[in-house]
């Protein structure tokens, strides 16, 4: 029985598998090679936006390739990439991977890029941070080369912030107190919240927890959510939700929700990936251009800095990618000092730290020397395991409930211990 | 037959009797057992439903009893699935979430597009009109309805949201409340699909004889008794159809919560489509995902069964 399961399954994807690579073939018969890369649209901007230039056009020209990009959603990109790698035979040439994403379960689906390094190293590998690689390094095995990080700074609307004459915060516990005083509705009408929290994942309420000191899911996989800082972390949350320190209707915020309350002056204050900066400033996209600043997220107690969110974009080639080496020049290519500095300029969160100390970069993004402060203190949401996913869901689903009133924040995060636990790796 | 018509005799055999009699009867082309005709003329039909609902369907139940991921092999895990989804009780909250507004969209929509039906089908000026106002939500796109109802549904700036305060009615609090919630996707559920029980019901009511109305009214009956003797048994097997298509359909209700709340708060909100979703695209559990969808068939199954059943019966009452 198990042989046949087996046999049925190959049949399977060698079918799916000839039917995509001849689809992705045919027009490459008429035009030359295509190169398929599927990501994420914000890669495809930092790799070939018109800012800073497109890291992959001499080398298009060099390797007599034609590039295609199929991007989606988060969720999405790696659902798909996941599908097609495991197929026999694939059409997807290099993915872009979220640590948050993968994890040693995913990680036979692609090239172990050891080999590839060793034979054809990058350019000053040793500059990318080895915290980097290693959010992408299972059991050993490197699946990805670090392309892009997405950094949480602490964002504040000045214009608003001088309307109710509330100072600067310089630690949590003073962002708590502006963020009551920063609730109110304007002479416009406008209702403001004094501070905004994505909760479609932990990565906000992660800033909040670990603003106190505290954790969700260590490196080692300890489940310590339930300690006493998280707790207070969530009973604030609760608190703030109470008293409409947050949205109405914040229960529902994803990222993008986030990005236009703060641009629509709605909300006052949030954790965001740095590179927020530039919509929150384009005043083609925000009411308050030029008013909303961002600095680094300090603990709660003192003016230290808080171990921010951050996640790691890879680039991985596919086991069944179908030239190995191509894949791994363009990977060599677009992750260099050059390439680095021009996708920085495109907006990119740059993992190479020369990228920070070049004048143009700094010019065009000046709040990069902030995130180069923070950036050897941030973390993580969560190590990679096969059942991240469920767990992050299980966690939020359990501050909602803190949120609403159904449980106790302390009982909310012993019942999250209590479900997330038999999911983590032994 | 004529009254003038002789009494036939014992042994007498009329023309056409005896032509009947001297040719082997060939088979009716509808009713009765199909013969191979009829077998090659289903063939089409019935090949493209094995193929693309039977086939698929046995495979999602074969892999609802597996461990399937990307990676790992497919193992055999027997009733595991469906035991995991006993013991979840986020299961068990979609399920009943599901029957909540499953049953409020399809009695909803039933109660409102039977009025709208009965109000089009009696004396209106721009009758053509109203029917295609009444008609434009399902031209909709499901996704574009729900965005558009969610964004004047804001509570901070929605339009609808600022008009039911400023009427003193106060807001629906979907975002937070979960009974707000589903009684909002009920409500879009019911938006954007009572046009299909409008029209299979208004169709209905057209094919009404109206000598019976006429002849019911004649005898005194009102409104309300015309309906109830007259147009309700004749619309009855129509209303009974667009009932269960509608239950079958609205089983499958995914993009209104989706969309909305994506289940939250706190996955108070899911339903099973949401349940299914989650643990295919989100978890990788495609063998949990298919026990969940096996489930969600049984269920749309044991509401279609009486109907198939009645169904079957009358195929083969002439057999």
């Amino acid at each position: 029985m198990g042989e046949e399961i087996t046999n049925m399954q190959i049949t399977r994807r060698a079918l799916l598998g000839s039917a995509s690579a001849t689809m992705l073939a045919a027009p490459a018969l008429a035009q030359g090679r295509r190169f398929v890369i599927m990501s994420h649209a914000v890669h495809q901007r930092a790799v070939t936006g018109a800012a800073g230039g497109d890291s992959s056009a001499a080398w298009k020209q060099q390797a007599g390739v034609e590039t295609e990009w199929l991007t989606f959603g988060v969720e999405a990109v790696h659902e798909r990439v996941y599908r097609e790698a495991a197929l026999s035979q694939g059409g997807v040439d290099v993915a872009f991977l979220l640590d948050r994403y993968t994890g040693p379960h995913v990680a036979p689906l692609f090239e172990d890029l050891r080999p590839f390094m060793e034979a054809e190293p990058l350019e000053t590998a040793d500059e990318i941070a080895a915290t980097m690689y290693g959010s992408h390094n299972f059991r050993g095995k490197q699946t990805g080369i670090p392309y892009r990080h997405a950094t949480h700074g602490f964002f504040y609307n000045k214009a608003l912030l001088r309307e109710r004459g509330v100072e600067v915060p310089t630690t949590f516990a003073e962002i708590i107190a502006a963020a009551d005083r920063l609730t109110h509705a304007r002479a416009d009408g406008t209702r403001v919240a004094g501070f905004a929290n994505s909760m479609d994942d932990p990565s906000g309420t992660m800033d909040l927890i670990r603003a106190h000191g505290g954790d969700f899911i260590t490196q080692d996989y300890r489940f310590v959510g339930d300690a006493e800082p998280a707790v207070r972390a969530v009973a604030l949350l609760r608190d703030w939700f109470r008293r409409g320190v947050l949205p109405r209707n914040v229960m529902t915020f994803k990222t993008e929700e986030v990005i236009t309350a703060m641009q629509q002056g709605r909300a006052a204050m949030t954790t965001q990936p740095f590179g927020r900066f530039i919509n929150y400033n384009d005043a083609r996209q925000s009411r308050f251009a030029g008013e909303i600043a961002v600095a680094p997220i300090p603990m709660a107690g003192s003016t230290d800095l808080a171990p921010a969110k951050t996640s790691v974009w890879a680039m991985a080639i596919p086991r069944n990618a179908r030239d190995k080496r191509l894949s791994w020049s363009f990977i060599r290519e677009v992750s260099s000092r050059a390439s680095t500095i021009r996708a920085a300029v495109n907006g990119n969160g740059p993992v190479r730290s020369s990228a920070y100390d070049d004048p143009k970069v700094r010019e065009m993004a000046p709040f990069l020397a902030i995130e180069q402060r923070v950036l050897p203190h941030a973390r993580l949401t969560v190590p990679g395991f096969e059942q991240a996913g469920r767990s992050m869901d299980i966690f939020m689903e359990e501050v909602q409930r803190a949120m609403l009133g159904q449980a106790e924040p302390l009982a909310a995060m012993r019942s999250a211990r209590s479900r997330i636990e038999p999911l983590l790796p032994a | 037959m004529s009254a003038a018509s002789p009494p036939l005799a014992e042994g007498d055999v009329s023309a056409p009797a005896r032509q009947a009699k001297a040719r082997p009867r060939s088979r009716p082309l509808f009713g009765g057992r199909p013969g191979l005709a009829q077998w090659i003329l289903l063939t089409p039909a019935q090949l493209l439903l094995v193929s693309l609902i039977l086939l698929p369907a046995i495979w999602v139940g074969w892999l609802s009893l597996h461990a399937v991921s990307f990676t790992a092999e497919m193992r055999f895990v027997g009733l595991g699935n469906f035991r995991t989804l006993i013991d979840d009780p986020v299961f068990w909250r979609a399920v009943w979430n599901t029957f909540l507004v499953v049953n409020a969209v399809v009695y909803g929509e039933l109660l409102l597009g039977l009025g709208l039906a009965l109000l089009a089908a009696g004396w209106m000026p721009f009758r053509t009109l109203f029917v295609a106002l009444l008609i434009a939500p399902y031209a909709i796109n499901e996704v574009s309805a729900v965005a558009m109802w969610r964004f004047v549904l804001e509570p901070d700036i929605g339009m609808v949201s600022w008009a039911l305060e400023a009427v003193g009615l106060g807001q629906l609090d979907w975002s937070a409340n979960p009974t707000d919630a589903l009684v909002l996707a009920s409500l879009l559920s019911i938006w954007i699909h009572t046009p299909f029980t409008f029209l299979i019901l208004y169709a209905a009511l057209q094919a009404v004889p109206r000598e019976l109305i006429e002849a019911a009214t004649v005898d005194g009956a009102g409104g309300w008794r015309v309906f109830i003797h007259v147009q309700l048994p004749v619309i009855l097997p129509a209303l009974l159809v667009a009932l269960m298509f509608r239950y079958i359909t609205a089983m499958r209700v995914f993009s209104e919560i989706w969309l909305l709340t994506e289940g939250g708060p706190a996955r108070l909100t899911e339903v099973l489509a949401v349940y299914l979703y989650r643990a295919a695209f989100r978890y990788h559990e495609f063998g949990l995902a298919s026990a969940t969808g096996l489930v969600m068939m049984l269920l749309s199954l044991s509401i279609a069964a009486p109907y198939l059943y009645t169904a079957w019966k009358r195929m083969f009452a002439r057999a």
